[in-house]
């Protein structure tokens, strides 16, 4: 019956449903868009690294915007760090100076970073050898410019051997970029060759190699760098990302700065999330504009169908059975505005995205607008909880109203 | 006549306040039919017949005194149940036919029915076959505006018996009916009351009074006569 009430005034059903439509469509591109926005930046970040690493750095955040405090990562922090649940694996990593390769030229600069076999750093991302293993000393992973620097391709640099210097002025060009202590002359072996897209400057060495380099650098020895300098920074791995969070409180309470890129996901979803409601208020301002035109559509009606509400009282018809009729005349337009809205919003997005890449070919070839099922599905519960909240007055009216009073309705 | 009482009221009132005015439609009314009975209520304009009529059909609430009809008592329904009692225990004529006239004959006289939570397929069946009953299948598929006044008052009865309900209740149904249609109408409650039908029927005339087996006068909100 609410059916056939919905289709006989044709051009003002259509165009309630088509205000619910448009306000619907409006909400899907805009969420769309910031779902494919969210998306690409979640797929950068995730394609920076592993969601389970959190990095411990050698300083104290400062309180209320102080500077950081310097703190010195020993070995003691590491053994506690081991201890903390969830924790899968601790690896050390020291910096040696700046320095360069020197068969690579002026342009072979580079930052010896010793770190442990089996470091989230030197894990997948090789174009030739292998990577650090236990045991190694006097070997490098170099990044594949170098690589080509000082072989005709990435896999003749493999066993190759290099003269690594560490130390003493390091120049890019002309312009000097860092640098200190004498220069001392090291001789690596080469055996693997990684995506320079990871790094162009990183020399992955035996933690102990770099140690030794930096310690021969200031005139100390390798313990005594341990114990004064400390490392440079700890990859700590957690089991899984859901634990990253305890493990980041753990390292601030032993007092060391951490990062790891699941807080900065946190925090970008979060951003994302002001994002999209944001533009979903936007949207809903449509929807509402619609809200209004259902209200005022059912109130008309109400109005026009006074005798036939008084007539269907007469015969039986419960007020329960009035306000149902009218509330589901008002989902008809929800459930038909809504199923308009989201395919104008999905075919919308195609056409928008056609046009972007049209206009600008280098556009990146991940999707710009994301209409998952939950988006899918909550328009249309939207558009739906709209209209019947729309319908909610009016359908209450019509119950109200008494049945002589409407049979005697001019 | 010792059939049991369809309809029982006892000092019923209703009255209506306008301002610091207050008129009394129903002045103490006490009256009683019987099952079975075709009794006409017959008054001069505004004397209260039209509003026991809406009393008894559950349209109005009484102010005072009591009501039952097929042995309940109106007062202690609330709204959902007069609903009820109207789609089950009542069935009403109105002068005016009152059909909803974008719907089919046969739609309209189901119409009771989808309210009583019968099926579709099952309401339309009965529907044509009360229909069939009045004489009016071929009629039943027409909208209620391709009607004449004579078919339209036949449709509305039909509508108001599909309920099977205890009284048949009408209000000057033949005021919108040329003569020979009127005494068709009526010649119809003739055959409903001779099939055990109760019916009560509001008229001001007194010759369309006379086909009912007993006529209740009424003046002023009271029963003069009975």
């Amino acid at each position: 019956m609410s059916l056939g009430n919905y289709g006989r005034a044709r051009l003002r059903s259509g165009l309630t449903t088509a205000g619910v439509a448009i306000g619907t469509a409006l909400v899907v591109l805009l969420i769309a868009l910031a779902t494919g926005a969210e998306d690409n930046v979640r797929r950068s970040i995730f394609s920076i690294g592993d969601l389970r690493l959190v990095t411990v750095q050698p300083f104290q955040p400062g309180a209320n915007g102080l500077s950081a405090v310097p703190r010195t990562i020993t070995d003691d922090t590491v053994a506690k760090l081991k201890d903390v649940a969830h924790v899968d694996g601790v690896y050390r990593q020291f910096d040696a100076p700046l320095g360069m390769v020197v068969e690579g030229g002026d342009d072979a600069t580079i930052r010896p970073q010793g770190i442990e076999p089996g470091a989230p750093i030197d894990r997948g991302d090789l174009l030739a050898g292998r990577h650090l293993e236990a045991g190694d000393r006097a070997v490098a992973v170099i990044p594949g410019n170098i690589a080509r620097l000082v072989a005709p391709n990435v896999g003749a640099a493999v066993g190759k051997t290099v003269t690594m210097r560490v130390g003493g002025a390091v120049k890019l060009g002309s312009t000097r970029i860092g640098g200190s202590g004498t220069p001392r002359d090291y001789t690596v072996k080469i055996v693997g060759v990684f995506d320079e897209q990871a790094s162009q400057t990183s020399f992955r060495i035996p933690l102990d190699d770099a140690l030794l380099a930096g310690a021969e650098n200031r005139g100390l020895t390798p313990d005594g760098i341990r114990e004064t300098t400390g490392y440079s920074g700890l990859a700590v791995e957690a089991d899984d990302s859901i634990n990253v969070a305890d493990i980041v409180k753990a390292v601030q309470e032993l007092g060391f700065s951490s990062f790891s890129l699941k807080q900065v996901v946190e925090q970008i979803d979060q951003g994302f999330g002001v994002f999209k409601g944001i533009l979903a208020g936007i949207g809903g301002v449509a929807l509402l504009v619609a809200a209004i035109g259902i209200a005022n559509t059912m109130v008309m009606s109400v109005l026009e169908r006074t005798r036939e509400i008084g007539i269907m009282k007469a015969v039986g018809a419960s007020p329960r059975d009035i306000r149902t009729l009218f509330l589901a005349e008002a989902a008809y337009v929800g459930v038909f505005g809504g199923i308009l809205g989201l395919a104008l919003g999905l075919a919308g997005g195609q056409i928008i995205d056609r046009v972007i890449r049209q206009l600008n070919p280098r556009t990146n070839p991940a999707a710009i607008f994301v209409v998952g099922p939950d988006l899918a599905l909550g328009a249309l519960a939207l558009a739906l909880g709209v209209a019947l909240l729309a319908g909610f007055l009016p359908a209450r009216r019509a119950m109200r109203m008494s049945a002589l009073s409407a049979l005697r309705y001019e | 006549m010792n059939a049991p009482l369809a309809v029982e009221a006892v000092g019923l009132e209703r009255t209506y306040s306008s301002g610091h005015a207050t008129v009394a439609a129903l002045a103490g009314v006490t009256l009683g039919i019987r099952r079975g009975e075709f009794v006409a209520v017959m008054g001069p304009s505004g004397s209260g017949k039209s509003t026991l009529l809406n009393v008894v059909a559950g349209l109005e609430r009484p102010t005072g005194g009591t009501i039952r009809v097929d042995g309940e008592d109106l007062a202690t329904l609330n709204e959902e149940a007069l609903a009820r009692h109207r789609s089950k225990r009542v069935g009403m004529v109105f002068q005016a036919f009152n059909l909803l006239p974008r719907f089919r004959v046969v739609d309209n006289v189901a119409l009771p029915l989808a309210f009583s939570g019968v099926p579709t397929a099952e309401r339309t069946l009965r529907a044509r076959a009360m229909l069939e009953r009045l004489g009016m299948t071929a009629r039943a598929d027409h909208r209620s505006n391709e009607l004449s006044g004579g078919e339209l008052q036949r449709a509305a009865i039909a509508r108001a018996l599909i309920g099977e309900p205890a009284i048949l209740l009408a209000d000057e149904p033949t005021g919108n009916l040329d003569t020979a249609n009127g005494a068709a109408l009526l010649a119809l409650f003739e055959e409903l009351h001779a099939h055990g039908q109760t019916v009560l029927l509001v008229t001001h005339d007194a010759q369309i009074a006379s086909h009912a087996g007993r006529t209740i006068r009424m003046r002023d909100g009271r029963v003069v006569d009975q």
